[in-house]
């Protein structure tokens, strides 16, 4: 019978503007936390949605652009190799006690070349090896290649441009950033 | 000099079916004849009139979105009611003491007397429906010795458990809950004719 005890407290009139409020209180929509949770995960779930869409999206714009820059390089390898100007020259390297080959396709008429070196033993952190283009009028760079792994590497050259007739390639060992003129220890050194 | 009217329990189960109904007058009836009942025992409890007003407005809220819960087989509407003011105003009071209590460590002042506020004439009896029953609950109390009465009192209004209230009277727990159940007992006798709340 404790639950009558209420009526033992003294009634209190209430203002007369509470029952409006109250009324306003308990009448208004119910908040309903779950509906505002789900409509918060829903917006996480749609962001982490977009946000996974367009990294996906990014990633293969970026591979999309790669294999382009792949093909078109293998286009332009093509084109060199398929020439019927194009003269093809091996020639055995040894580097670091192992025997490699670096094969050249000089195309005369589009005045480049395409380098492929193989089995060549990794350069030392401070060195790096360099090409040079053996002309009428001198040595002229050509590429500098640093080789900190052990992998074919494939590189196509603009001759130099009246820099005077090319007669032929040479390979040397030259420091990281590379040489004006060749000054280290030859690779190799072979005439068209 | 308006009469109190009369809430039979065919009243009752008329207002609570209106009110299951999502009937919006039900609500406002309904305040009509509680708030002042609910806001008084909000008010003996927190001794602060916005508090206390705070707790109705939380009551009449609780009261709309679970009415369907109220099971009449199990008790009458009004003291369910005045069950949740009570609940609801103890709640507000605990969560004052304990910012109190906060408040005094962090500032390492005495808590503040808080003091009786000046004693408000209750309002004339046309103004508020149910006076007999609050003469009846009073009459109840009144039979019971001041020790017990004390006890039922410190129990329902200041929320106080068995080991607070012996703390607070001094007495021991096992005496406190002796006086509790007898007190009960005798208020149950005493209020077993209650089945319409107003007349």
């Amino acid at each position: 019978m404790t639950d009558w005890l209420g009526m033992a407290a003294h009634p209190k009139i209430p203002r007369p503007e509470l029952k409006e409020r109250v009324l306003a209180r308990a009448l208004a929509p119910r908040r309903r936390p779950w509906r505002l949770a789900a409509a918060a995960g829903l917006v996480l779930l749609a962001g982490a949605g977009a946000y996974g869409w367009y990294r996906t999206l990014t990633t293969l714009r970026l591979e999309r652009d790669r294999l382009a820059r792949a093909v078109l390089s293998l286009q332009d390898t093509l084109a060199l190799v398929r020439s019927p100007d194009a003269k093809v020259v091996w020639v055995p390297v040894t580097t670091g006690g192992r025997v490699g080959g670096v094969t050249i396709f000089a195309d005369t008429t589009r005045h480049r070349w395409l380098v492929r070196c193989d089995g060549l033993a990794p350069n030392e952190p401070d060195q790096a090896y360099q090409i040079w283009f053996i002309t009428d009028r001198g040595m002229k760079s050509a590429a500098l290649m640093p080789m900190d792994h052990e992998q074919p590497m494939v590189m196509a050259l603009d001759m130099p441009k009246g820099g005077g007739r090319v007669m032929g390639a040479a390979m040397t060992i030259e420091p990281r950033v590379g040489s004006q003129q060749p000054k280290g220890r030859v690779v190799f050194h072979m005439n068209l | 000099m308006t009469h109190p009217k009369r809430l039979s329990q065919e009243d009752e189960r008329s207002l609570v079916r209106r009110l299951k109904a999502r009937d919006e007058r039900a609500l406002g009836e309904l305040y009509d004849l509680l708030a002042p009942w609910a806001l008084g025992v909000a008010f003996r409890i927190l001794q602060d009139q916005d508090e206390a007003e705070e707790v109705v407005g939380d009551v009449f809220v609780q009261v709309w979105a679970r009415i369907d819960q109220h099971d009449s087989r199990r008790g009458p509407l009004v003291p369910w009611i005045l069950s949740i003011a009570r609940n609801r105003a103890l709640d507000a009071l605990r969560r004052r003491r304990r910012w109190w209590r906060k408040a005094a460590r962090w500032e390492q002042a005495t808590t503040a007397e808080l003091g009786d506020p000046a004693p408000e004439p209750p309002p004339h009896e046309a103004a508020v429906q149910g006076w007999p029953l609050h003469r009846q609950v009073h009459a109840a109390l009144a039979t019971l010795p001041e020790e017990q009465r004390r006890v039922v009192l410190l129990a329902y209004f200041d929320g106080l458990t068995h080991s607070e209230i012996a703390r607070r009277t001094g007495q021991p727990l096992g005496t406190v809950k002796t006086r509790l159940r007898i007190a009960q007992q005798k208020l149950a006798e005493a209020l077993q004719h209650l089945k319409d709340w107003m007349e």
